[in-house]
C-alpha cells in the first residue's frame, strides 16, 4: 500500500526558499563511523596521532562526509512528501578545502529548482537542492547538491 | 612563481574493485549520514514501493568512487593523496545488496593551472551504476592554511 496521506507532487512554492541554519560540530567519531561505513578506514580518517603528524589539526574527513550535514527536522518542502518515492538522481560537492575534526559550520539547505520530466513509467519531479556549510569566519567551505527524483506511483526509474 | 604541475597525467587510468556490498552495510551508512529512508534497509517496504527490494544509498556508491579516486591519486602520486576540489555524479542504476562495484578512474586532461579532469565510471558486471567527473588540485592540501590554532 502506498502512503495514503502523501502529496503526488512537490509543491513548486518551495522553489528559491532554505531550511532554518543549523550548527554542525565535526566530530572524530562521526568521521570514523563513515569511514567504516564505506570500507575506507585510512588512517588520516581515524588515526589523530597520524594525521597530526601530517600536519592536520585532527583526523580528516573523507570527500563525501558533508552528507552527514542534514538538517534536524525534515525540509518544509519534503515534509508532505513520501520518502520511499525518492530516488538519487544527481549528488555533486565543490569543496574549499578538506573537512577536519574540531571544524564547526553553519549550513542551510536551499531548493533551488523542480524541474518536471515524463519517464516511462510515469511523471518525475527533481528536486534540486544545495546544501551550504560556511565556517566561522562566514566563508563557504563546502557545497553538497543533489537531484533527488520524486516518482508518481508506478516510475521506477530516476533516468528513464 | 609557475604554475603548480599536476603528478597526474593524460589517460592514466585505474580499475578499483570494491568489495560486495552488503545490507549491513547499508544499515551502518544509514547510521552514519544519517539517511534512515527505509527503501535502504527495511526490504518489505522497498518491494512495497515498488523496488525489487533494499537499494544502496545514491551517496554510498558514490562516497566508494571517490575512495577510488582517492585510491587512484594515492598511486599516482607517490603513495599521498589530492585534494578533490570537485566531484560530482550521475545515478544510473541502484546499486543491491551482493553487487560489487567496480570504479574506473582516467585522467580526461590536464590545465594549465594544474588542475586534472578525472572521468569516473562505476559499474556492477556490464551494468552501469555511475558515470561521474572529478577535479583533482595538483597537490595535497598544505594542512596548515587553515589551522586556527598552532600545531603541536
Amino acid at each position: 500500500m502506498h502512503d495514503a496521506n502523501a502529496a503526488n507532487e512537490v509543491d513548486r512554492r518551495f522553489i528559491g526558499t532554505a531550511t532554518e541554519p543549523w550548527t554542525v560540530e565535526v566530530e572524530k567519531g562521526a568521521i570514523r563511523a563513515f569511514a567504516a561505513a564505506i570500507g575506507d578506514e585510512q588512517p588520516l580518517y581515524v588515526d589523530e596521532a597520524h594525521a597530526r603528524a601530517q600536519g592536520w589539526r585532527s583526523v580528516i574527513a573523507p570527500p563525501t562526509f558533508a552528507v552527514t550535514f542534514r538538517p534536524p527536522l525534515r525540509p518544509p518542502w519534503q515534509a508532505a512528501l513520501d520518502e520511499g518515492r525518492y530516488l538519487a538522481g544527481e549528488q555533486w560537492f565543490k569543496s574549499e578545502r578538506t573537512i577536519v575534526a574540531g571544524d564547526v559550520f553553519t549550513c542551510r539547505l536551499h531548493l533551488v529548482d523542480v524541474v518536471e520530466k515524463q519517464g516511462r513509467n510515469g511523471r518525475l519531479q527533481f528536486m534540486h537542492a544545495e546544501m551550504r556549510a560556511h565556517d566561522a569566519s562566514g566563508q563557504l567551505v563546502v557545497t553538497n547538491g543533489r537531484v533527488t527524483a520524486y516518482r508518481a506511483i508506478g516510475a521506477l526509474k530516476a533516468h528513464p | 612563481m609557475s604554475a603548480p604541475v599536476s603528478p597526474l597525467h593524460v589517460g592514466q587510468q585505474l580499475r578499483v574493485r570494491k568489495p560486495a556490498v552488503t545490507t549491513t552495510q547499508l544499515v551502518q551508512y544509514a547510521g552514519a549520514s544519517g539517511d534512515f529512508n527505509r527503501i535502504h534497509y527495511d526490504q518489505p517496504f522497498a518491494l512495497e514501493k515498488g523496488l525489487p527490494g533494499v537499494i544502496a544509498h545514491g551517496n554510498l556508491t558514490l562516497a566508494l568512487t571517490a575512495s577510488a579516486l582517492q585510491h587512484a591519486c594515492r598511486q599516482w602520486n607517490g603513495g599521498d593523496a589530492l585534494f578533490i576540489r570537485q566531484l560530482s555524479a550521475r545515478y544510473l542504476a541502484p546499486v543491491r545488496p551482493g553487487d560489487e562495484v567496480e570504479v574506473q578512474v582516467t585522467v580526461a586532461s590536464v590545465e594549465a593551472d594544474g588542475d586534472a579532469h578525472i572521468e569516473l565510471r562505476a559499474a556492477v558486471g556490464e551494468r552501469e551504476v555511475l558515470a561521474g567527473r572529478a577535479v583533482v588540485a595538483p597537490r595535497a592540501e598544505q594542512p596548515q592554511s587553515h589551522s586556527k590554532e598552532p600545531l603541536p
